[in-house]
């Protein structure tokens, strides 16, 4: 009896014992903050080197396309890529070492030499992501086999939603989803194998030409960045500034582009996640296209060409052919044209310089560093209220000057400048802002 | 030994792995403290260094190596060769021939050139502008580059007349 009663409760204590130790292996990581997720994932590139094989689904041209991809890379900035799949795709090879882009087509014997895809590596930055996005953590997940931590990045205005499964170990993202409020997943991403701490020779982010191979060089667009006004004086059209854009996106550069006769104006506009492009060019320079459906912007003919992760609009007012392009949805495209297309730049001058008490040189002069009317307004209000110079309010609006950077600059607490800045934006409310269609 | 942000930004991972060499690592030390942004870059990589795993040393799959392959197809142009059994006579008539047409053609290069731009760019459609933006999209810090390089690469080979993708119709 006392033996069946100790062999019992032996038995209990090994149950107990195993449990404990399920138990322990299933005790959650700890908890880290959302934002220091994110910086994970944004240092990572810098630190670890790695080779997998990576399998990217995304919608092109309407329908769902699965490619595999041999991504190898070496901290920080060199990345190589082989295309495994689907057939056509298969033997395309990139490879970047951080300051140049090589791609190479087996299939035509044919080698492209541009820009770096890496170029963003070094600089990541949070501000924008966290002035834009809300960042939410959502959990631990295994990703094969790997324990991730997941967060989800809303935008807090419409826009692409994005979610990310960040390597526990190492802050590389394992898996990324992107999804379209209109159109569901419209981008996602997995590592399907990846093996860290490889020390990959330089060598392998080295692109030698094979012989016999053509070789392009296709370096269309100047390196650099130029505000609106210093490329006006290098183009003999009127160079066109966007009035309005859906909140947070913020001019990060103009340059010119070039390729054969065609020159175009290039000004790119972002909220820390996705970018807008325009590009503007004389109407007779480059053909009307063939391919997408007929639209109108402001009454003209327009054609909107919808590449499924991209969306191209183009139109023509006063002899300019103007070309945006970007990932937000179909209808903020069609009312940022819309504003540019009506043409009120004077106008618009005067109503915003007139409603904020600023004299009109100064509006046109923050217009052609490439501020919206409401950024505008938003600057000079600032500017008068916390007694700052124009060039530092521009910094702070367009999110490269933090507020805590401000409010440590002017000796002030964080939350009474956030205090004065919702003020500032209630005070500017008759400025026109891009309404956003739902 | 100096060295500029640029490419202190480079060395501040293997310096905080010890993996330079001394004249580096001193030229990279002296450096940060010299300059506060560098230094702010040199804390945030080394608190989240510290918040990573420890991480084994792997050694490469063998399926790495068998993907680090010459690319195949290689093809090599035709030389052409002139017949050399013309006379003497039909050969000097050619070379003068051909003179006058090196000279012509060069005289209407600039012409032909600009018209030949102009075709071209009428029919380059929407594919330039594409390549950019997505080129640009590089600098957002969450892109996928493995897409990034499906977009850009198919721009590349529209803007040379070629179709993106065997079978589709040349642009």
């Amino acid at each position: 009896m006392i033996i069946a009663l100790i062999s019992r409760a032996l038995a209990v204590s090994a149950v107990l014992v195993l449990v404990a130790t399920e138990v322990n292996f299933a005790a959650p990581p700890p908890a880290l903050a959302p934002a220091r997720i994110l910086q994970l994932a944004l240092d990572a590139p810098r630190l670890v080197d790695y080779e997998g094989t990576k399998v990217v689904t995304a919608l092109r041209g309407g329908r769902v396309e699965t490619i595999t991809v041999a991504e190898s890379h070496k901290r920080p900035d060199s990345i190589r890529l082989e295309y495994l799949s689907p057939e056509d795709l298969a033997g395309r090879l990139i490879v970047d070492n951080g300051a140049v882009t090589w791609h190479y087509e087996p299939r035509l014997n044919m080698a492209f030499e541009g820009p770096t895809l890496e170029g963003g590596v070094l600089s990541r930055d949070l501000t924008m992501l966290l002035r834009n996005y809300r960042v939410s953590a959502l959990g631990v997940e295994d990703v094969i086999g790997r324990q991730a931590y997941v967060i989800g990045l809303d935008p807090i205005r419409r826009g692409v939603r994005r979610q990310l499964w960040v390597d526990r170990a190492t802050g590389t993202v394992l898996r990324s989803e992107e999804r379209d409020p209109s159109r569901g997943v419209i981008l996602s991403t997995y590592f399907s194998r990846i093996s860290f701490s490889l020390n990959q020779p330089e060598a392998y982010f080295q692109f030698r030409k094979p012989a016999g191979a053509r070789l392009f060089k296709m370096f269309a667009t100047e390196a650099g960045s130029m505000s609106p006004a210093a490329l006006q004086a290098r183009v003999r059209f009127a160079v066109l500034i966007p009035p309005v854009l859906p909140e947070g996106y913020t001019f990060r550069g103009g340059a010119l582009s070039r390729f054969g006769s065609l020159e175009s104006v290039y000004l790119r506009y972002s909220n820390g996640g996705n970018l807008i492009s325009f590009f503007e060019a004389p109407a007779g320079s480059i053909g009307w296209p063939s391919a997408g459906q007929r639209t109108t912007v402001e009454g003209q003919p327009a054609r909107l060409v919808d590449l499924g992760y991209f969306r191209v609009l183009i139109w023509e007012q006063r002899g300019l052919r103007v070309t945006a392009v970007g990932t937000v949805p179909t209808e903020t495209l069609l009312t940022v044209a819309g504003h540019i297309a009506a043409g009120r730049e004077q106008a618009l001058v005067q109503d915003v310089s007139t409603m904020i008490q600023s004299d009109p040189t100064t509006v046109r002069k923050l217009r052609g560093e490439g501020l919206t009317f409401p950024e505008v307004a938003r600057t000079i209000v600032l500017s008068q209220r916390l007694g700052t110079d124009l060039p530092t309010t521009v910094r702070f609006v367009r999110g490269s000057l933090t507020a805590t950077d401000l409010a440590g600059k002017l000796g002030m607490r964080p939350e009474a400048l956030q205090k004065m800045v919702e003020q500032a934006a209630g005070d500017i409310k008759g400025v026109p802002a891009l309404k956003h269609p739902r | 030994m100096r060295l500029n942000h640029h490419r202190v930004g480079h060395l501040l991972s293997p310096y905080l792995d010890g993996e330079l060499l001394p004249k580096e690592a001193v030229a990279v030390q002296e450096h940060l403290l010299e300059c506060a942004a560098c230094r702010e870059v040199y804390d945030r990589l080394r608190a989240t260094k510290a918040l990573l795993g420890e991480l084994p040393v792997a050694e490469p799959p063998a399926e790495f190596w068998t993907a680090v392959r010459a690319p195949r197809g290689f093809r090599f142009p035709l030389t052409a060769r002139l017949p050399l059994r013309w006379p003497a006579l039909r050969r000097r008539v050619a070379w003068v021939a051909a003179a006058g047409i090196v000279l012509l053609a060069l005289a209407l290069a600039p012409l032909i050139k600009g018209s030949l731009d102009r075709l071209h760019a009428a029919e380059i459609g929407v594919d330039l502008f594409v390549r950019e933006h997505a080129l640009q999209m590089s600098t957002q810090p969450l892109t996928d580059r493995a897409f990034l390089g499906v977009v850009a690469g198919d721009s590349d080979l529209v803007l040379v007349g070629e179709p993106a993708r065997p079978g589709e119709t040349a642009p």
